[in-house]
């Protein structure tokens, strides 16, 4: 059990000490009750309160563009040499929600083949977790898939005790960086605070959608031709919000861009989104996800029903994101009651 | 392959020159604004006629032209017809050239009412057709939608046009780039934006510094067909919404949407 306490008055302190070491980057307010993640050098540019980002810090573990690799064809035989850029930096403030959303990227870059950009980059960062106390906002959903309580994926883990953050350390990384700090040990006083804060949280947060998350893989087995769909296909803008924003989307779209001098150039990649018509557009013009209810109903299988069959998990982390984003109102909590509802 | 053959008949310095219509030039000023990028191009292209920029002239054939503005009247239809025919490759370039632009709202009126409104009792004396775009009167090769054009995109474009390989306007709406650059957006500001309709390559520019999507690029080829629950998310009225596209959308009434294949 390694806790460690920082006082409050000590926390502008702790992020000027880290920001020397490396980039820090946390939850900034944008306005209109907006945040994003962002560099900061102080405490007082950081959001500790805040509702889920617009992006999550995936974008810090596969930027939403990339160079994979630079390319010189002027030579008879083609030349490469990979792009493997991953600057050391931290992340203060990712909510629990984020930690999970990590974890799942983490499974599906270390399948075979592995992804070198994105293992690298994740070596680099170091993670500070955030926890939430209370909900951010009536669109989360993270008691129905347990991504309210911390589940590991972090080097530290903070939790706000009034004029104090308990810290929980989670890696050795974590260990260094609070023995260099000099943060002193959480007393048993400490740790029974922090007891009422997670007792508190049974009381707060509960299953939102009130269907047991146990019966939601058969009840998706069992849904594939719900009207359900069709509801979200008439509505559905095609933006690719929902999935943009989404902490475990990981498609991504690659390209060569060749430089004027036609000689020299570079691969990159970019994030793509399945809610596109062009996502499953083929050679000969077809398509297998022609339709918007198609799409949005492939998004719900890939967060509660793909990923279960592979990963045994579930890659909705309850962020609300998607519900927030959507131009059209298509609300996850609401979709998931009424597919169950079908099923009763 | 059509393109194929193209690339082939490109020489090492292709022949490339700039005509412009109806149109404010706005997208060539882009183009000579391009600074350093502009050197690159150049080393690449051989520019035989740009009228804001040079005063020469070619009289051979064109590998490539770059047409701005739309077409408004016979004299206009007929010059196009002529560069045309005299071009191996034709990029439509800026929203006038690519789908009609703001010169698509004449087409909102009686022709010969707008054209008194404008011209007075003696409008008969001033040729004016209903607005077209580029595609509508020649067959265009590449296009680069966009008012002004987004001078990144040109480059794409001119690199693809150079290579005879195919550049596809991005058909997905602004939503998606803009979600990407991570702006807060228009529609949580309280402002009614044309992003979620309109088709992105511009990497949500005017969102970015501040503005809102007025629809230049054109609307994407399939866009949601019930946006009530968009507009009525955000209390719009769905006439606002219209005539906000109308703005740069005019023109796409007379073909679909202006798309080609």
């Amino acid at each position: 059990m390694n806790y460690h306490i920082i006082m409050k008055d000590e926390f502008d302190g702790f992020i000027k000490k880290l920001a020397k070491k490396m980039k820090v980057c946390a939850p900034v307010a944008k306005g209109h009750n907006n945040f994003a993640f962002e560099e900061v050098t102080s405490a007082g540019e950081i959001a500790l309160s805040y509702i889920p980002t617009i992006l999550p810090p995936k974008k810090y573990f596969m930027p939403q563009r990339e160079k994979m690799l630079d390319f010189d064809l002027t030579e008879g035989k083609p030349k490469d040499a990979a792009n493997l850029e991953a600057p050391e930096m931290a992340i203060f403030g990712v909510h629990t929600c984020d930690l999970a959303g990590i974890q799942c990227l983490n499974m599906v870059f270390s399948e075979k083949p592995r992804d070198y950009n994105y293992i690298l980059r994740k070596e680099k960062i170091f993670i500070i977790g955030l926890e939430c106390n209370g909900y951010c906002d009536g669109h989360a959903s993270c008691a129905l898939v347990g991504s309210h309580y911390p589940n590991g994926g972090y080097d530290l883990f903070f939790t706000d005790l009034g004029d104090k953050f308990i810290l929980h350390v989670g890696t050795q990384k974590g260990e260094e960086l609070v023995e260099k700090m000099g943060l002193a040990k959480a007393s048993p006083a400490d740790m029974s605070a922090l007891d009422r804060v997670r007792e508190g949280k049974k009381h707060a947060f509960q299953n939102e959608i009130g269907v047991d998350p146990k019966k939601l893989p058969e009840i998706f087995a069992k849904g594939m031709d719900s009207k359900v769909w069709k509801d979200l296909g008439e509505r559905c803008v095609s933006c690719g919000n929902c999935t943009n924003v989404c902490p475990t989307c990981y498609c991504f779209d690659m390209a060569d861009t060749i430089n004027l001098d036609m000689k020299t150039g570079s691969r990159n990649r970019a994030w793509d989104s399945c809610q596109f018509e062009t996502f499953a557009s083929v050679a000969g013009g077809e398509n297998f996800r022609h339709e918007r209810a198609e799409r949005q109903r492939h998004r719900f299988y890939r967060k509660f029903k793909y990923p279960l069959d592979k990963f045994y998990r579930s890659f909705c982390t309850g962020c609300g994101r998607c519900t927030r984003t959507c131009m059209a109102k298509i609300n996850l909590k609401d979709t998931l009651k009424a597919l169950a509802a079908e099923h009763k | 392959m059509k393109t194929e053959k193209k690339s082939v008949q490109i020489a090492a310095k292709p022949k490339v020159a700039f005509f412009d219509f109806a149109s404010c030039e706005g997208c060539q000023l882009q183009i000579t604004n391009l600074g350093e990028g502009l050197l690159d191009i150049l080393g690449a292209i051989d520019v035989v006629e740009f009228r804001e920029a040079i005063s020469e002239k070619w009289d051979k054939d064109y590998d490539v032209v770059l047409i701005e503005g739309s077409i408004g009247d016979h004299h206009a239809e007929e010059r196009l017809k002529k560069i045309r025919a005299r071009a191996k490759v034709l990029i439509a370039y800026g929203a006038c050239a690519c789908t009609g632009g703001v010169n698509g709202m004449k087409n909102s009126f009686e022709l010969d009412e707008i054209r008194a409104s404008v011209y007075g009792k003696d409008y008969k004396l001033f040729d004016s057709t209903a607005t077209k775009a580029v595609h509508q009167v020649v067959k265009v090769d590449y296009s680069i939608n966009g008012c002004p054009i987004y001078a990144p995109e040109l480059v794409e474009v001119l690199k693809c046009a150079l290579r005879g390989l195919p550049y596809t306007v991005p058909d997905n709406p602004v939503c998606s780039e803009c979600k990407l650059n991570e702006n807060v957006c228009m529609y949580e500001r309280g402002v009614s934006c044309l992003g979620p309709w309109t088709k992105a390559g511009c990497n949500s520019w005017c969102v970015n510094n501040g503005n809102i999507c007025y629809g230049c690029r054109g609307e994407v080829k399939n866009p949601a067909k019930n946006a009530n629950d968009v507009i009525s998310k955000y209390n719009l009225k769905p006439e606002l919404i219209k005539a906000k596209f109308d703005m740069y959308n005019k023109c796409k009434e007379a073909d679909n949407n202006g798309n080609r294949k």
